[in-house]
């Protein structure tokens, strides 16, 4: 990422129209804005028939006849809690282990550190598939701690690898300063470590929550048909096709916590550290 | 990570560790656990049971029924078919979208460069199953695409919703941001200087990618095609969604045989059949990623 001022010489000289650039941004735009832009205004439309380019009449009406219906608020609680569960179940047992991983020394260390990848290196459904296995023989298909456990280990990885990172960006001199002045263990990691690590460590806490909230496959193969989480019953509206603004309704509602993590998660996604994470 | 500060440390610091060492094993025991019994437990169990299954005397005894079945039958072949046709074709498709987005990126500076990223990287914060409902509202049967023609007199599209180019679409459009952030980060390793010294020589824009660019970021594309294909091979929802009933990628149909058949056995058959597909691109995906870790 050296010599910024040198590429801008090299490819484009001041003078010249960036076309490329235009091109790609007018196509991106209509490819990656335009099919949500479609699918809020659906959601605000009382009356659209086709061929009409407009609706014929805007309206708030289905987000009424939506949020009344009994099936999305217990979906939406049921989603928030698998949710909250996963995350503060990952966090307790993730975050401990980061620190270890970072700061500590034992047998073995990095061949566990990598054994988190193992999730990743294969299909995911078709691992699903031979975890939903093994839950028939326990019977954990169709409880909610079934979903749970399912759903933590899709959290792993990311809740590991991420505030490993961050503890070891905290400056040990600091932390050992803090020690020669008097300061407890205890006393460091609070005041020294974690204020430091935090950011980072809440963004990780965040992606897992909304990632766990989102999270459709697991929750469909090994909760149906007791756990219907909000993706799931998103679902079952698309197949149905009941009332067309129904997900729409839905997809504005849902959206909000992915904009959420979207603005928490930009320094985390920024740069190449990230790209790294997969290996690039 | 810094090898030279650690062997560098006071003796007490070190002893410390030492001290420490079986903290460490406990802290990290669980998480650890957890990988063991919901990973690796459930492939080494899947494919025991594939191979070792009950005889009609109570016993059990190697076998390979099941694999036979999924090679003899239509059914399977065509579903396998279509999945290694939908893999192929997103993988192909994304190398032709972001290659050139990540090259423009590269090269650029400016705010229109940074409006781009964002655009390429925002597919990343839309969930699967709302981008599903979009594609279905924007190119499924009198969506807008079918309305904006209509508006300016020109006949409807062949919606490919149902369709195998349904998913192809849909997994294009949800693999693009990671694609190009991989092979983003791959391109931060050719130097500048590496071309500029070409373009002296009088090296045309197309001689300096195919010899000085494209060898450097080799390794990056391996990477973004790994990692797209274990994502896509068995992807379930937008095939779910977005997909034709019959054949179906591997997902729907070992999800399908899974719930609605109640076969587990012929499922985790399956599952082991994808597994062997991906085993190639699981294993370079590790190695690519414990490599550039490097601890």
């Amino acid at each position: 990422m050296a010599a910024a001022t040198d590429t801008q010489n090299l490819v484009a000289p001041p003078a010249r129209v960036d076309f490329v650039g235009i091109g790609y941004a007018v196509v991106l735009s209509i490819l990656i804005i335009f099919p949500l832009l479609v699918v809020g205004t659906w959601a605000f439309t009382d009356v659209w028939r086709y061929p009409n380019v407009v609706p014929q009449q805007f309206g708030l009406r289905f987000w009424n006849q939506t949020l009344t219906r009994a099936d999305v608020w217990s979906a939406l609680w049921l989603s928030l809690q698998l949710s909250t569960v996963v995350t503060l179940l990952s966090a307790a047992i993730c975050l401990p282990a980061a620190y270890a991983f970072a700061r500590m020394k034992f047998p073995g260390r990095n061949v566990l550190f990598f054994s988190f990848l193992a999730g990743h290196a294969f299909p995911k459904f078709g691992l699903l598939v031979a975890i939903a296995a093994i839950f028939l023989q326990l019977n954990l298909i169709g409880t909610f701690w079934g979903v749970v456990l399912i759903q933590l280990v899709g959290t792993l990885l990311f809740m590991i690898w991420i505030p490993v990172a961050a503890f070891q960006s905290v400056d040990r001199r600091m932390e050992e300063a803090a020690r020669d002045v008097g300061a407890s263990p205890l006393r460091v990691f609070w005041s020294i470590t974690l204020p430091q690590a935090g950011p980072t460590i809440a963004a990780a806490i965040l992606l897992s929550f909304v990632g766990t909230f989102y999270e459709t496959e697991g929750a469909w193969l090994i909760g149906a048909p007791g756990i219907r989480t909000m993706p799931v019953l998103m679902i079952t509206f698309i197949n149905n096709q009941i009332v067309v603004q129904y997900g729409a309704v839905l997809s504005v509602l849902l959206w909000v916590p992915s904009f959420i993590a979207l603005l928490f998660a930009r320094r985390v996604i920024g740069g190449g550290a990230f790209a790294r994470g997969f290996g690039a | 990570m810094t090898p030279v500060s650690e062997t560098a440390a006071p003796e007490p610091l070190d002893q410390n560790e030492d001290h420490r060492r079986p903290y460490g094993l406990l802290l990290v025991a669980v998480p650890v656990l957890l990988v063991v019994w919901l990973v690796i437990w459930p492939i080494i169990s899947a494919i025991q049971r594939t191979v070792w299954q009950p005889t009609a005397d109570r016993g059990y005894a190697f076998s390979l029924d099941t694999y036979a079945f999924f090679f003899s039958d239509r059914y399977s072949l065509d579903n396998l078919t279509v999945t290694l046709w939908t893999t192929g074709m997103c993988a192909f498709l994304l190398l032709l979208i972001c290659l050139p987005i990540a090259l423009y990126l590269r090269f650029s500076t400016g705010k229109l460069p940074a409006y781009v990223q964002s655009l390429a990287i925002f597919p990343m914060f839309v969930p699967s199953i709302i981008l599903a409902y979009a594609f279905i509202r924007v190119l499924g049967p009198n969506g807008m695409v079918d309305i904006l023609l209509n508006s300016v007199g020109l006949p409807k599209i062949r919606t490919p919703y149902l369709t195998p180019w349904g998913p192809v679409i849909g997994l294009v459009w949800d693999n693009i941001p990671l694609t190009v952030l991989i092979l983003l980060a791959g391109l931060g390793n050719v130097s500048n200087q590496s071309i500029e010294a070409a373009r002296d020589v009088g090296a045309r824009w197309g001689q300096v990618l195919w010899h000085i660019i494209l060898p450097r970021i080799g390794n990056s594309i391996l990477v973004a095609l790994s990692f797209s294909v274990l994502g896509i091979f068995s992807s379930f929802t937008l095939p779910y969604v977005l997909g034709p009933a019959a054949p179906e990628m591997m997902g729907p149909f070992m999800q399908r045989t899974f719930r609605e058949v109640n076969d587990p056995q012929m499922a985790i058959t399956q599952a082991v059949i994808t597994f062997g597909f991906c085993i190639v691109f699981g294993l370079f995906y590790v190695r690519s990623v414990a490599k550039n870790q490097g601890t």
